[in-house]
């Protein structure tokens, strides 16, 4: 009897099998380069690189500051002060896949004592950004991670795309088919990522960009009806954006209507107690600082209403008890007379003439909030320059 | 309920429990299987639960007048009225109507003009209809005593594994597992377990793939490639064998399980060496079902050459029309009944087509599953138009097959598959092992639909006949 049934168990056997060894990172060395965990695989080997040593700062967060933020003069910045920043972001990270990344680093690099995480307004309306998030998460987790993922990211049992929650084949599924289809591309691509390994340009360095929204005449969601009737492939990915962004204006929650209720609704405070859990859980030995990056004025048309001030009540309660230190720059282009879009070359990434501005006006006070502040820092180290105002 | 869909596998563990609880008490555990059948049916469209009922009824009343009266005959007759009357009007009313009115257009009469009925088709229709027709049809014969119990029959027409899309399980054989021993050893779950698994690795991996190739080529032929259509007719080949022998599997399968043993509907009909073979390997319940009440009563070749020819076109047109109301279905039950005839009158009688020779051989599986593509043509295209514009498609032959190679080589892959399975019988072998190729097989099977199994997975294809 035993024997029959181990026989009938040996597929599933085989199965778990498999399904650890996709977990333990066996598919990694086949991963496409260009998608979202080839762009975590990069982020790990460049953090597991010899070369890199020692990291005591690192900036997580999603595109908007990997565009958004100077990386090369946080860097420089503190150097300055004898320590390590390194930048870690990655397109679409959020709140999600930056809580697995930190927990991997505790891991990996324990000695990483503090930094920024890096988000916007926009991505304090859920606690996870869509099931392509695992995508992002799936090289930095491990098994026990599970439970920590699966609070924050609903299993679908209709469907396939969640099922990457609980199970490393499925995470995996979509770069597997694309292999299938196109194995040679696939391996050339690979080829020309191993040739091509810069460690430290992914953690020091600065993304390129170019060009700027003025050109396009784009400061309100209306100017999109402008846009949609030209057809340069210059502006193919804005019309995509204002697309997406019409969408989401049509289709985005009432966040005052929310806070003002008798019971607030159940997305609203699911997310903000994951993401108090998630800050409140930090084990870095300096205060996170928490960013809220900046949007272009045209967000104004997009947020849901309240959407601001709802991202400002979830995390102000942990500025004002020095769990984190909240840099809420949300509207730091307001001002400019020409809404911001002379300073973002898309509706979410800023320009390098944008990052420059930002990241001048952030610097002293990561000096003040992180590196000054950190006890690990001698007196010595500490420059001492005034703050910079937008 | 889909077959492919979490509902169903929950469904089913629930019901392989309660068979398994309830095998010291038959009659609790029929009463049981009726009432998951009902559930599973009624889940579609709970009405339609109610035709099932009066087929149900109507036949196993008639069974048991017919050994009574003198005019036995009569009462096949309201039977045949009654089941065939059920598909002409939920199946054929509306293409009936259709016709007319096109008819009616042509000779411009407007007045003449009949509104279409707002009918859903009863999932399954053409299948438990025929089930049932066979009982009826096998009492008048007397080859089989009629059913005094209704559990046993109502089982027997509603049996869930069957009754959307067969396989076409004539009565007398339901009832006689139903009498027979339904203990199940361990190569019978070993192998149940072995076509279950391979059964949805054929869906979701491979037809459910290969529709992403096919679909564009019948739904929008326009502008194609040679090399485009040409691929998508075979990717249409694989994917209706795969999606409709996969469902067979998985139904045989869980049936299998329960107890029941099918009938075979699939042995590797793309390894056929003639269309006459295609028949005896491709939907094998509905080419005997056809067979035996159908061609056979019509005189089948027993009344010389010539009405032989004509039975076997009248037999392929009405199985054509079988699958669905269209122009489509009776073209493509035309051609299989003009092949038929062709082969018996014409090639059964070259000496050198026949041969034994391996070229021969070869030559002969080529241009079977080249005929049988041809008719699918037909079969998928959504009306005549869109059949012409495929083979309009197919009558420029160029060479130009850029991106395509990937594509041709998974078809050759399948179509070699088809050659080696029939010689090597797979499922068998794997079903047969108790190490390394049952565990690797299933495994492999469970992965692939893991990785390559679509985010929103079609229904069955036989799901609207």
């Amino acid at each position: 009897m035993l024997r029959k049934l181990l026989v009938l168990a040996a597929p599933l056997a085989l199965v778990l099998v498999i399904e650890a060894l996709f977990a333990a990172g066996a598919w990694e060395r086949l991963a496409e380069p260009q998608s979202h965990a080839g762009t975590s695989l990069r982020l790990k080997r460049a953090l597991r690189d010899p070369a890199t040593g020692r990291i005591d700062y690192v900036t997580i967060g999603s595109s908007r500051p990997e565009y958004g933020i100077d990386h090369t003069l946080v860097a420089a910045e503190a150097q300055r002060f004898g320590r390590t920043h390194a930048d870690l972001t990655m397109p679409g990270t959020h709140w999600t896949s930056a809580g697995v990344l930190v927990r991997w680093l505790g891991r990996e690099h324990p000695e990483v004592r503090g930094g920024i995480i890096a988000l916007s307004a926009q991505d304090l309306a859920f606690a996870y950004n869509g099931y392509y998030e695992l995508g992002i998460l799936q090289p930095f987790r491990r098994v026990d991670d599970l439970a920590w993922i699966a609070a924050r990211i609903p299993f679908d049992m209709h469907d396939v795309a969640s099922y990457g929650v609980v199970s490393a084949l499925f995470a995996w599924r979509d770069d597997v088919r694309a292999y299938v289809i196109a194995p040679d591309q696939r391996h050339e691509r690979i080829a020309w990522q191993d040739t091509h390994r810069d460690p430290h340009g992914i953690l020091f360095g600065n993304p390129e960009s170019s060009g700027d929204m003025c050109r396009w005449g784009v400061e309100s969601l209306a100017a999109c009806d402008r846009l949609e009737a030209t057809s340069s492939d210059d502006s193919a990915g804005l019309r995509r954006q204002c697309r997406e962004l019409r969408t989401r204006a049509v289709d985005a929650p009432d966040f005052a209507a929310g806070q003002a209720a008798a019971v607030l609704p159940a997305f609203m405070s699911r997310t903000r107690d994951l993401v108090r859990a998630q800050l409140e859980a930090m084990h870095w030995s300096t205060p996170p600082v928490v960013i809220l990056m900046p949007m272009p004025h045209i967000w104004n048309d997009v947020l849901g209403r309240g959407q601001h001030e709802w991202a400002v009540a979830i995390l102000q309660p942990l500025a004002d008890t020095g769990r984190i230190h909240l840099v809420d720059a949300t509207g730091f282009f307001d001002s400019d007379a020409d809404g911001g879009c002379g300073s973002f070359f898309d509706f979410y990434h800023q320009n390098a003439r944008g990052r420059e501005r930002f990241t001048q006006w952030l610097l002293p006070q990561l000096q003040e909030l992180l590196y000054q502040g950190d006890p690990g820092v001698p007196a010595s180290a500490a420059p001492n320059q005034g703050r910079l105002r937008p | 309920m889909l077959f492919n869909s979490i509902h169903f596998i929950v469904f089913f563990l629930v019901v392989l429990a309660l068979n398994q609880a309830l095998r010291r008490w038959p009659t609790a555990q029929k009463l049981m299987l009726l009432a998951a059948s009902y559930y599973f049916y009624g889940q579609w469209e709970w009405h339609y639960l109610l035709l099932v009922w009066f087929s149900t009824l109507v036949d196993y009343a008639i069974a048991l007048r017919l050994p009574k009266t003198p005019r036995p005959r009569r009462l096949v007759v309201l039977s045949v009225i009654v089941n065939l009357g059920f598909l002409a009007v939920f199946k054929y009313a509306n293409w009936l109507i259709a016709t007319w009115n096109g008819t009616a257009g042509l000779v411009a009469a407007p007045a003449w003009h009949v509104t279409p009925i707002d009918l859903l088709l009863p999932v399954g229709i053409s299948f438990y209809t025929f089930q049932s027709l066979s009982y009826t049809i096998d009492v008048y014969r007397g080859v089989l005593p009629p059913r005094r119990n209704l559990l046993d029959y109502a089982l027997a027409v509603a049996f869930f594994p069957q009754i959307e899309a067969g396989p076409i399980v004539r009565a007398r054989e339901f009832l006689a597992e139903l009498d027979g021993d339904q203990r199940i050893g361990f190569g019978d779950v070993k192998y149940a377990l072995v076509l279950i698994a391979l059964g949805y690795a054929k869906k979701l991996v491979f037809a459910d793939n290969l529709a992403l190739v096919a679909d564009p080529v019948f739904d929008h032929p326009a502008g194609l490639s040679f090399a485009q259509t040409l691929l998508g007719v075979y990717a249409f080949a694989f994917q209706i064998y795969c999606d409709f022998s996969g469902y067979t599997d998985i139904a045989i399968g869980c049936a299998l399980l329960l107890g029941i043993r099918f009938p075979k509907n699939f042995d590797y009909p793309y390894a056929a060496q003639s269309i006459q073979e295609f028949w005896r390997r491709w939907h094998m319940t509905l080419s005997r079902w056809l067979r035996d009440y159908l061609y056979i009563p019509l005189g089948g070749n027993r009344r010389g050459d010539a009405r032989t020819y004509a039975n076997l076109m009248l037999t392929m047109l009405l199985g054509g029309l079988w699958h669905g109301a269209n122009w489509t279905f009776v073209i493509w039950g035309g051609l299989h009944g003009a092949y038929l005839a062709f082969e018996r009158a014409v090639l059964a009688r070259v000496r050198w087509w026949n041969a034994a020779h391996p070229f021969a051989t070869a030559l002969r599986v080529v241009v079977t599953f080249h005929l049988v593509c041809l008719a699918w043509v037909f079969f998928r295209a959504r009306d005549l138009a869109g059949a012409h514009a495929v083979l309009a498609n197919l009558a420029r032959p160029e060479a130009d097959a850029n991106g395509l190679g990937g594509l041709a080589l998974l078809l050759g892959a399948m179509f070699l598959l088809q050659q080696v399975g029939a010689r090597l019988h797979y499922k068998e072998r794997i079903a047969a092992s108790n190490g390394p190729l049952f565990a690797g097989a299933l495994a492999a099977a469970m992965v692939a639909m893991a990785w390559f199994a679509p985010t929103h997975t079609a229904p069955f294809i036989y799901f609207q006949f």
